[in-house]
């Protein structure tokens, strides 16, 4: 009885729970992130800008990209669609806001992050770098993961790159050569 | 025959499939981008949507050409006198500290024409507190530069701020309650009124605000209220309080010290 309860998804190799586990914890901060500053784009511009690292136009453009851009690849990953291109744009921008977070630290900066809305100055005692770096971090790491891994359960992909029934190798073959896309 | 047939259609069904998946995988690829492209649209369109349109858009009288401040008693100021740039948020509590401890000793040098005393309005506190008070306040103070009281007008909105950092100002406080405690009334009022309702002066405040950040970011690396800078340098905020205690501050010794700065 137990056995055949959940027969089908538990057959899964363990690694492509870890995915969905990587894919859930990643586009959800992504989602969460971006919807929170995506609704003041004024103030993420803001938030841009006083890390001083982009020249002062740029910091417009970027300001307002980067919330959409957040949810978007936040989106993909939750759904589990082009897992492995969205998964390693996630990662990139965490390695963004590590660099950006590391930066202001050696400067000398003392400001709020503004990961999730707000940001802003604040007093030297109140940065909270260590904090952020580690979990910008960890979730550098989930996104790695599901680059490395792009495999999993509950994903659109399982639906858009499955294999055709009748091409016999196809479904032999991890990845047969006339498949561009490499999240399958 | 019939084998060489059915390999033949075996193979046709086999390409069609994989031409279906193909569109499949380049039709969903496609389908999101859109949707990025027309999000960052829509984020741009509603960046640009609080701005004033340009025909409606008033310049305070007082303000520098560069627009990034107000003098305060212009053409006053003695020949060599430092400049003294007060960058002040009207949602900074701080600022009204400084502003009622030190404002009335900074004016009356301003009067003399020993400095020439900028006003540099900035805004990002609206970021911080998620309202756009600090904004309606700036547009409300340069309109009141229109009917020649932008002093008073400055220093009552401080007297009006709300004891919790964040409860902002109300439209009525900045359009009746101040504009009458400093006596703006009759055309002077209806001007006011027309400036504030249109937010005429809002484009002048936005740039104001950037053109703080930028300074302040060269200068100070970081952007708060109140700062100071006297000659485009920085005069730490402490430093003028040792001229003296709040509201008992030493003038000369305060003019001596702008100067040591200039």
């Amino acid at each position: 009885m137990p056995e055949s309860a959940a027969a089908l998804p538990s057959r899964r190799p363990w690694p492509e729970w870890v995915t969905l586990a990587a894919r859930l914890i990643l586009g959800i901060t992504l989602v969460v992130a971006g919807a929170l500053k995506v609704t003041r784009l004024d103030a993420s511009v803001q938030s841009v800008r006083l890390y001083q690292l982009l020249p002062w136009d740029l910091t417009t453009i970027v300001g307002i990209a980067l919330p959409i851009l957040e949810i978007a690849v936040g989106l993909l990953l939750i759904t589990g669609t082009f897992t492995r291109l969205a998964a390693v744009l996630g990662a990139l921008l965490m390695l963004a806001f590590i660099i950006g977070i590391a930066s202001v630290w050696a400067r000398g900066i003392s400001i709020d992050c503004g990961c999730f809305g707000g940001g802003g100055a604040v007093e030297a005692s109140q940065t909270q770098y260590p904090q952020e770096i580690a979990r910008d971090v960890g979730l550098f790491l989930t996104g790695a993961w599901a680059a490395w891994r792009p495999r999993s359960p509950f994903a659109i992909d399982n639906w858009l790159f499955a294999p055709t029934a009748t091409e016999p190798d196809a479904s032999e073959s991890e990845e047969s050569p006339a498949d561009k896309e490499p999240a399958r | 025959m019939t084998q060489n047939n059915r390999e033949r259609l075996r193979k046709a069904q086999a390409a069609a499939a994989k031409q279906q998946r193909l569109t499949r995988i380049i039709g969903v690829g496609a389908a999101v981008l859109v949707l990025v492209v027309i999000g960052v649209f829509v984020g741009v369109l509603f960046q640009n949507q609080g701005k004033v349109a340009a025909s409606s858009s008033i310049t305070p009288p007082n303000a520098t050409a560069d627009g990034k401040s107000v003098v305060q008693n212009p053409g006053k100021a003695k020949a060599g006198a430092p400049v003294v740039e007060l960058f002040f948020d009207y949602q900074c509590p701080v600022c009204k500290q400084f502003e009622s401890g030190y404002g009335e000793a900074i004016t009356s040098l301003a009067a003399s024409g020993d400095i020439e005393l900028h006003y540099r309005t900035m805004t990002f506190l609206d970021n911080n507190l998620n309202n756009d008070a600090s904004v309606r306040a700036g547009v409300a103070a340069m309109c009141a530069d229109t009917v020649g009281k932008y002093s008073d007008f400055h220093n009552a909105i401080y007297t009006n701020q709300p004891e919790t950092e964040g409860a902002g100002y109300a439209d009525s406080v900045l359009r009746d309650t101040i504009p009458a405690a400093v006596g703006i009334t009759g055309d002077n009022l209806t001007t006011f009124q027309s400036c504030f309702d249109k937010q005429a002066t809002k484009a002048f405040v936005t740039n104001s605000n950037d053109l703080g950040t930028q300074d302040m970011l060269s200068v100070n690396k970081q952007v708060s209220t109140p700062t100071v800078h006297v000659n485009g340098k920085d005069l730490p905020v402490n430093n003028i309080a040792q001229t003296g205690a709040s509201g008992t501050v030493d003038t000369a010794a305060l003019l001596a010290l702008f100067q040591q700065y200039a």
